[in-house]
């Protein structure tokens, strides 16, 4: 707890200069889906305009976790701060626990911001869980998990591109802004079992909760793919070549 | 024995040995040098010891217990000046320090009274609250010394900490290398700069190839060169230099770095050696001339050849 606390400590004194930025641009860019789709689709009815809000809020997470602390990292490494990091005498979780709690709070305001902005933007009338708070601490968790484990796993540039990959399936090719029937039939099953459709369900759900109640199979799923980026996270983290 | 090495082999995967058999340790209060050519092993070698790199065979012990097997105990116990410069942008050296020193364990106050101490003794201050990314080269690697050595592990091991840094201040640094071996850490200094290492370290080792090919105090290395001489002298130009490395006659090969060529004579023939020079310095071949003891440097380059990277520097004339 104690290395946890002086670990966060250290992140932001080192982050402090570009916190403010990607706060700004993060922050943006979720209200900026909410506002820029409903240009592109003037005549959005409560539903599609429902769908856009809560992906606003799900891209948001995406982005900071699967984006923005990947490119970190892959930069931590080509720098040699990486080895620098894994030298010092702290537990190995603490040490991911202070990076996620960093990029988890970075996502906050740009949540606050795009759900602020889509109800009235939309005239949205949520109908807010309990759930809704541990639902996107989930979904930031699981994307900061995911994140991690590709740019540990991976080489910093290759590590780069799979980030920019994501973003592009998450923002054209997921079932987050639009409902999964409208993808072509093999898309929404892969969908399944891939993290984005469950993360903007999670979200969905417990902001508007709907008549047959918060479903639990995307917190199942996001609950593994979040113990399966955090077992390979951890694993490159410990490993000894 | 604080830090025992024995027979540590590592192989990389692409077939390079790293490291063959090295027998190796360091006893607290010690400072041991580690010498070598660019890729000799030396950062392998510490990476080895701090749990970063696992070895292909061998054992490292710390105080008796098996640091192979336990790297977070080998975190623990070393703290660790990497080469590479510490992460300080957006960071201010008495942040990063105080911070560092609270994380390897020390209390808020000892660890604010470490900082300052450190930042004055190694004449920091003008630079303690300026962020990271304004300092230059020399600062960041003080600063990274200061970062390993505020709250320091049982061993400590700097690689490399001198690149960079102002003469005047690598003096106070090796000071603080000294401070920290006088309070009970064994140091491990990675360093190409012989001569200056000499007076500041217990014992050297010297790695060539991934082996340990030498290892003892500098008066050990020395005792085979004590019956031998070092005769220095500066040509007129380059050409004449070649000439001169060609003729004259030593203990050993002759090696000339542009216009300065060395040789090793036997003490006995010492007059005659100064003799020549100053009839080749009549004859306005040679600038200047000198007879002194051998360098530490010397029995450093007979023990594994000039650098072949630095082959321009230092031609070796047969």
């Amino acid at each position: 707890m104690r290395s946890y606390g002086l670990l966060l400590r250290w992140n932001l004194l080192r982050l402090r200069g570009m916190l403010p930025l990607l706060l700004v641009l993060q922050t943006l860019l979720s209200v900026g889906v909410v506002i820029g789709f409903s240009f592109l689709l003037p005549d959005a009815d409560q539903t599609t305009g429902f769908y856009l809000s809560t992906g606003a809020l799900t891209l948001g997470l995406i982005t900071v976790g699967m984006v923005a602390a990947p490119q970190l990292v892959a930069q931590a490494k080509l720098t040699g701060i990486f080895d620098y990091q894994r030298s010092m005498p702290v537990p190995r979780l603490a040490m991911l626990a202070a990076d996620a709690t960093v990029w988890v709070a970075l996502a906050l305001p740009g949540l606050a911001a795009a759900l602020g902005v889509a109800v009235l933007r939309f005239d949205l009338d949520l109908r807010i869980s309990w759930l809704a708070a541990p639902a996107m601490l989930l979904v930031a968790i699981c994307s900061v998990a995911i994140g991690y484990a590709v740019a540990y796993a991976a080489k910093p540039e290759v590590a780069g591109a799979i980030s920019q990959l994501i973003f592009f399936v998450a923002l054209m090719f997921a079932p987050i802004n639009f409902p999964a029937d409208r993808l072509p039939h093999w898309l929404a099953e892969t969908h399944d079992w891939l993290p984005f459709a469950s993360m903007a369900q999670a979200i969905r759900e417990t902001l508007q909760i709907p008549a047959t109640g918060v479903s639990t199979a995307p917190f199942a799923i996001l609950t593994a793919w979040c113990v399966v980026g955090l077992a390979i996270t951890y694993r490159v983290m410990t490993h000894r070549p | 024995m604080l830090l025992r090495i024995h027979q540590l082999t590592k192989d990389y995967r692409r077939g390079v040995r790293a490291n063959d058999g090295i027998d190796l340790s360091v006893d607290e209060g010690q400072v041991l040098g580690l010498f070598g050519h660019n890729g000799a092993g030396k950062t392998t070698l510490l990476n080895q010891v701090t749990g970063l790199v696992k070895p292909t065979s061998g054992t490292i012990h710390i105080d008796g217990a098996d640091a192979v097997a336990d790297p977070a105990l080998a975190r623990r116990s070393c703290s660790l000046q990497p080469q590479a410069h510490a992460p300080l942008d957006g960071v201010t050296p008495r942040q990063a320090i105080d911070t560092m020193a609270r994380i390897r364990g020390a209390g808020r106050r000892r660890a604010r009274e470490r900082t300052g101490a450190l930042l004055d003794a190694l004449d920091l201050g003008a630079w303690a609250d300026e962020p990271g990314q304004k300092l230059s080269g020399g600062v960041r690697r003080l600063t990274a010394f200061c970062m390993a050595a505020a709250e320091p592990g049982r061993i400590v091991m700097l690689d490399e900490p001198t690149n960079d840094v102002d003469p005047v201040r690598r003096r106070l640094l090796w000071e603080q290398i000294a401070a920290l071996a006088a309070d009970g850490s064994a140091v491990l200094v990675v360093t190409h700069n012989v001569v200056e290492a000499e007076r500041g370290v217990t014992r050297l080792a010297v790695l060539h190839h991934g082996r340990l090919v030498a290892e003892g105090t500098p008066a050990q290395l020395r005792h085979d060169y004590a019956d031998r001489l070092r005769l220095e002298l500066v040509a007129v130009d380059d050409e004449t230099a070649l000439q001169l490395a060609a003729e004259v006659t030593g203990a050993g090969a002759a090696v000339r770095t542009g216009r300065r060529v060395v040789v090793p004579i036997d003490a006995a023939a010492a007059s005659e050696a100064l003799t020549w020079a100053q009839r080749e310095r009549g004859q306005g071949r040679v600038e200047e001339f000198a007879v002194t003891p051998v360098s530490i440097e010397e029995v450093y380059i007979g023990l594994v050849g000039p650098d072949p990277a630095g082959a321009e520097e230092g031609a070796r004339v047969a």
